[in-house]
């Protein structure tokens, strides 16, 4: 039995598709008569017995050597592609924190969902995005991730799009699919780079192949770019970041997902590829410069966003940046830790942004406040998160830098400063909305606010002890890539002395986020010069203008320009050519009177000029 | 055997021709049993089929004008039969989804089996003379379903259709001409022509004959203006069959004549050939960016997708002249199913025009399962993994790459905008409320959806298991890419030293290639 669970591994990605498909008679509602609600259960029960599955698997096979599963795909002339599935701690650890991710969202939103018509189409899509999540949390091939990541694009467009009659959805489900197809669309021309050089495309052959590689800088560096291109759109990074933002117009559910593992999924590809960053060094460069301006520009857009969860997306894109730094200086268990915690964290910051959102009908947080002694589950959800994710209390990422730091023989100083930087202001933007949303006196959407419902309730408390017990898990099973030393006691992260600096920057975040005035009435400064500063980073530093002004500019008068040379040019030499063989024809019937003369003269003419073309061309 | 392809539906639009009027009813009940009767034919043939056998694996051979060196010599092998597979399927759908209301339904199902007729000849042919006669016949049914059934400005658009072609024919007769006369050959067929050895020079003159020949018929930029115009104008069967099938004679004539009859010269023009695919592709795809009637939208997409086969068939790898096969069944199936879904829409809305129609995907009162349908063909056609285009892309890009990296980057970058104009199309005409103009459609019975959800299926399918669509022709083309490597080396010695499968690309000459 236990080896037979092992070995249809490969079988926990399609268990989230066969419910997608089974929801389909009701999506496409053939089945009316008992509403839309089997088709959630059964994606549920679809869900639960992909965590079952994956966990049971964890089990069986901790502390035994990898497995590797391959398909050959397709063998055609001098190409084998196959596809590869691995089984070993860090991948099953991924599918673990995918799989009850996922269930625990799909309880959720059953409880959010409650009301919507399209029920059964939500739960499709979630049952789809569920599937491509795990098949890449187990894959062992770039092409196999890269096709999955292709479809978790597709799924996020239609996640987006849920709500399609709305002005904002449309194009906020168009801007997340163009943006992230960018970063795919290079990705893929780095994959077909890389297997032109004759590489199989496993994880495993293009480690193997690194080893050996004898590639040129410049191309080196070139395809490095390219492969980060698609984690960076997926991660929502700098020059790619905004469509977080403009996603959050999905419902809350479906953000949440973005916001843990959907993000984390495109990291997790990049720690796949990171053999390939060792051939080059600026490709780690890039990526740590990455890292860094999208951390600290993200940040800084968060602290001005009113919107609840802009706010807090804006805060993802800042995670992962230093995700994206510790993948440059190469720390991939610093880089896993962080996406395990974050993860956890942003599952439960986003489940009690939901009920805020559910109960109040609204996402503005200046027109929020008292919900603490009303909604008391919810509080405790988004102050369990916030701690999780700001270095201050002893909860998830005051261990994660704690290892971090204290892996290190002499710290870089930049290193230190761009972490305090971020832990504080992170501090501010998360205490901020918490004085805003939860404390001070109840607002008119805010004075009936009863609690969620138990479908809403139940996983919030789940994951809220799943929180508390985070800083264990990487204690328990160390989910390291072999060869990158071994975990830290406690006590040696407590003696490091940047460690009370880093605590000190999350104090000092928490007494600004709450000591600033936020005045409810004041959403607008009046002061031309911090109004303006205001709506620089409100406006996330005017880049959806610069894009538009760019780039969407360019590609729009280059088509103008290619249907005025199709229209008038080329279409026009067709019909002019038309028009003067009839014209021509049209007057020649006039000549034909009957003289001799005239059509000697005709001949005349007509054969000479033959004779000077014939002569001309035989020169 | 081969012969009941053509022969079927001849005799079968004869009959329906010939229905006594209280009779004309039944004209389409009885294409359709004649459809089925040559898709089955088609499976039947095809069965017969061993992958890892190269050459012609069945042929029929009957003299005929000898004098003119014209035999009636059919074959098929692995290159021809998924096209002929295509056509009879495509057939099929194009009669299940004609109107019902037609008007002078007996001549319209009668050219319809006509145009399946002269198509399947010309992939059939084995003799180049044939082949053009089959070439230019079937422009005559084809010229009369625009001009009878089409839109408004039909004439205009059948009459264009028309010249294009036509001048397309000449030039591909000049240059069969021109290889007989040249060398002397004996007769016009392909083995016998194959075999002569004509000087590089005239090898050059005849193809880039040949080329604008074929290049009008897939068409490529500039000689594609004929192309949207003829799309707006058809009604959708044709649509279908037009994008479906005809355009792939173009491409087939490229691989087949283009490579198979003037290799030396293939080889030195290729690198212009490929930047003009990657040229095809930049302009189709930007230029449809900026079409307001969705049928013009898939009809410069279609020019885009075909110019990849044009890149593959242009670096020539055995991997590549596979995927260009495999880039004209997946174009094949996704453009059919585009053409057809956008007919409904067409049909049911009474306009195509993207700044019109809005929020379709309504589920009560719009047209939800074309519209998912329609997402689904989009998705494919942009290259979304998990259908079929995804594959025959990846393979077309795999197997250039080394050739022609810029070229094929820039191809690349062609997909990445088919997903631009696909997705304003559907965020414009899908996504949105319902306008109250729109708010009382007519409902789209099962019966309509059956085509598209053939092909949607048939397209996933090929996309999860890509062996089924490469596995036809695979070792056909692998025959075909094999030059002569001594001339090839003098030809140019730099980039087909690349060619060697398994060897990977030395990374002084990449950019030399190009």
């Amino acid at each position: 039995m236990g080896n037979l669970l092992v070995q249809t591994t490969w079988f926990i990605p399609f268990y989230g598709l066969i419910g997608a498909m089974l929801t389909l008679p009701w999506a496409m509602r053939l089945i009316r008569r008992t509403g839309p609600r089997p088709a959630a259960y059964i994606n549920l029960l679809m869900s639960a017995i992909a965590f079952l599955h994956g966990s049971l698997v964890f089990i069986l096979t901790w502390g035994k050597a990898p497995q590797q599963m391959v398909w050959h795909w397709l063998n055609v002339a001098d190409l084998d592609l196959t596809l590869a599935m691995e089984i070993s701690p860090v991948s099953l650890g991924a599918l673990a924190l995918v799989t009850s991710v996922s269930l625990v969202t799909l309880i959720y939103g059953l409880g959010y969902m409650e009301k919507d018509w399209s029920l059964a189409r939500f739960f499709g899509l979630m049952g789809f995005f569920e599937a491509a999540l795990s098949g890449i949390a187990l894959s062992d091939s770039l092409l196999l991730s890269y096709g999955l990541l292709e479809l978790l694009t597709l799924s996020t467009y239609l996640l987006v799009g849920f709500w399609y009659a709305q002005p904002l959805v449309v194009t906020a489900a168009r801007d997340a699919f163009l943006t992230k197809r960018v970063g795919d669309i290079i990705l893929l021309m780095g994959v077909v780079a890389l297997s032109s050089y004759g590489v199989g495309l496993t994880f495993t052959e293009i480690g193997e192949w690194t080893e050996t590689a004898n590639l040129a800088p410049w191309s080196a560096t070139l395809l490095g770019l390219a492969l980060i291109a698609g984690p960076v759109g997926k991660c929502a990074q700098f020059p790619l970041n905004l469509w977080l933002d403009e996603a959050m117009e999905a419902p809350s559910p479906a953000s949440l997902m973005r916001n843990s593992i959907v993000v984390t999924s495109g990291a997790y590809v990049l720690i796949k590829l990171h053999p390939i960053f060792e051939l080059s060094p600026i490709v780690k460069e890039v990526l740590m410069a990455i890292g860094l301006v999208t951390a600290i520009g993200a940040s800084f857009v968060a602290i001005a966003q009113i919107d609840l969860k802009r706010a807090l997306s804006h805060s993802t894109s800042a995670y992962l940046g230093l995700v994206f730094v510790a993948v440059g200086l190469g720390r991939l268990d610093i880089a896993l830790l962080l996406l395990l915690i974050h993860a956890i964290a942003k599952t439960l910051m986003f489940m009690s942004v939901g009920s805020i959102i559910l109960t109040t009908n609204d996402q503005n947080i200046t027109q929020m406040g008292g919900l603490w002694s009303k909604m008391p589950v919810t509080t405790i959800s988004y102050i369990v998160g916030a701690s999780g994710l700001v270095v201050l209390l002893p909860l998830g990422n005051f261990w994660v830098m704690g290892q971090w730091i204290q892996s290190f023989n002499s710290l870089p100083q930049w290193l230190l400063a761009f972490v305090l930087i971020i832990n504080a202001l992170s501090a501010i933007n998360l205490t901020r909305v918490f004085r805003l949303v939860f404390l001070g006196e109840p607002q008119p959407k805010t004075r009936r606010a009863p609690e969620v419902n138990w479908p809403m309730a139940f996983p919030m408390v789940a994951v809220i002890i799943i929180a508390l017990l985070a800083p264990l898990i990487p204690q328990r099973w160390q989910l390291w890539f072999a060869g990158t030393g071994s975990l830290a006691t406690t006590a040696e992260v407590l003696q490091q002395p940047e460690m009370i600096l880093l605590v000190l920057s999350g104090i000092v975040g928490v007494i600004l986020g709450g000591t600033i005035a936020l005045p409810r009435t004041w959403v607008r400064p009046v002061r031309s010069s911090s109004r303006f500063l205001q709506d620089f980073l409100a406006y996330d530093l005017y880049l959806d203008r610069l894009y538009r002004w760019s780039v969407v500019l360019m590609v729009e008068l280059a088509s103008k320009f290619s249907a005025w040379l199709d229209r008038y040019i080329i279409d026009g030499a067709v019909n002019l050519v038309g028009f003067g063989t009839l014209f021509s024809g049209q007057s020649l019937k006039y000549s034909a009177s009957g003289q001799s003369q005239f059509y000697l003269l005709t001949i005349l003419i007509g054969g000479a000029l033959l004779l000077m073309l014939m002569i001309n061309w035989s020169f | 055997m081969l012969s009941a392809l053509i022969w079927i539906p001849v005799i079968g639009g004869i009959i329906i021709g010939f229905l006594p009027n209280q009779l004309a009813e039944k004209s389409r009940s009885l294409a359709l049993v004649i459809g089925s009767i040559i898709l089955a034919f088609t499976l039947a043939i095809g069965l017969q089929f061993d992958p890892n056998q190269s050459g012609l694996f069945l042929s029929e051979s009957f003299s005929w004008l000898d004098q003119l060196g014209l035999t009636y010599y059919l074959g098929v092998d692995g290159l021809a039969l998924p096209l002929i597979f295509i056509n009879s399927f495509l057939t099929l759908i194009a009669i299940y989804t004609s109107s019902t209301k037609l008007a002078r339904p007996r001549f319209y199902y009668a050219l319809l089996l006509f145009l399946s007729a002269g198509t399947a000849g010309a992939f059939l042919a084995q003799n180049v003379l044939l082949f053009f006669l089959f070439y230019e016949v079937e422009l005559i049914p084809l010229y009369f379903l625009i001009a009878i059934w089409g839109g408004t400005n039909r004439g205009y658009a059948a009459t264009k259709f028309l010249l294009y072609t036509a001048i397309s024919g000449a030039l591909v007769l000049a240059s069969f001409l021109g290889i007989v006369w040249l060398t002397g050959a004996s007769s016009f067929d392909y083995d016998v022509l194959r075999s002569q050895v004509l000087p590089l020079s005239s090898q050059i003159i005849l193809l880039l004959i040949l080329l604008a020949g074929f290049a009008i018929k897939i068409p490529f930029f500039p000689f594609h203006t004929w192309l949207p115009d003829a799309h707006v104008e058809a009604s959708t069967p044709i649509s279908v069959l037009l994008a479906g099938v005809l355009l792939k004679l173009g491409t087939y004539g490229l691989l087949r004549f283009g490579i198979g009859l003037f290799p030396d010269a293939w080889n030195l023009l290729a690198p212009y050939l490929a930047i003009w695919a990657a040229v095809s592709a930049l302009f189709g795809a930007l230029a449809a960016i900026a079409q307001k009637d969705m049928k013009r939208v898939v009809a410069y997409s279609s020019i885009a997708h075909m110019a990849y086969i044009l890149l593959a068939a242009a670096a020539a790898t055995p991997l590549s002249l596979t995927a260009a096969v495999a880039q004209m069944i997946s174009h094949g199936l996704i453009s059919a199913l585009l053409f057809l879904l956008v007919g409904v829409v067409g049909k049911k809305t009474g306009t195509r025009d993207v700044d019109t129609l809005r929020g379709l995907l309504n589920p009560e009162r719009g047209l939800p399962i074309i519209g998912s349908l329609l997402i689904l063909g989009v998705m494919a056609s942009a290259g979304i993994p998990g259908m079929a285009g995804f594959i025959s892309e990846f393979i077309v890009f795999r197997g250039s790459f080394s050739v022609f990296p810029i070229a094929t980057l820039l191809c690349l970058v062609g997909t990445g905008l088919t997903a631009v104009y696909f997705l304003l199309m559907i965020n414009r005409v899908f996504f949105g409320r319902l306008p109250l103009a729109f708010s009382n459609l007519p409902a789209v019975p099962w019966s309509d959806h059956v085509p598209a959800i053939v092909l949607a299926i048939l397209i996933v399918t090929l996309g999860l298991q890509p062996n089924w669509l490469v596995r036809w022709s695979e070792t056909q083309t692998a025959s075909l890419s094999n030059f002569d490597t001594e001339t090839l080396a003098e030809v140019r010695p730099a980039s087909r030293s690349l060619l060697q499968p398994g060897q990977s690309i030395k990374e002084s000459q990449w950019w030399r290639s190009l």
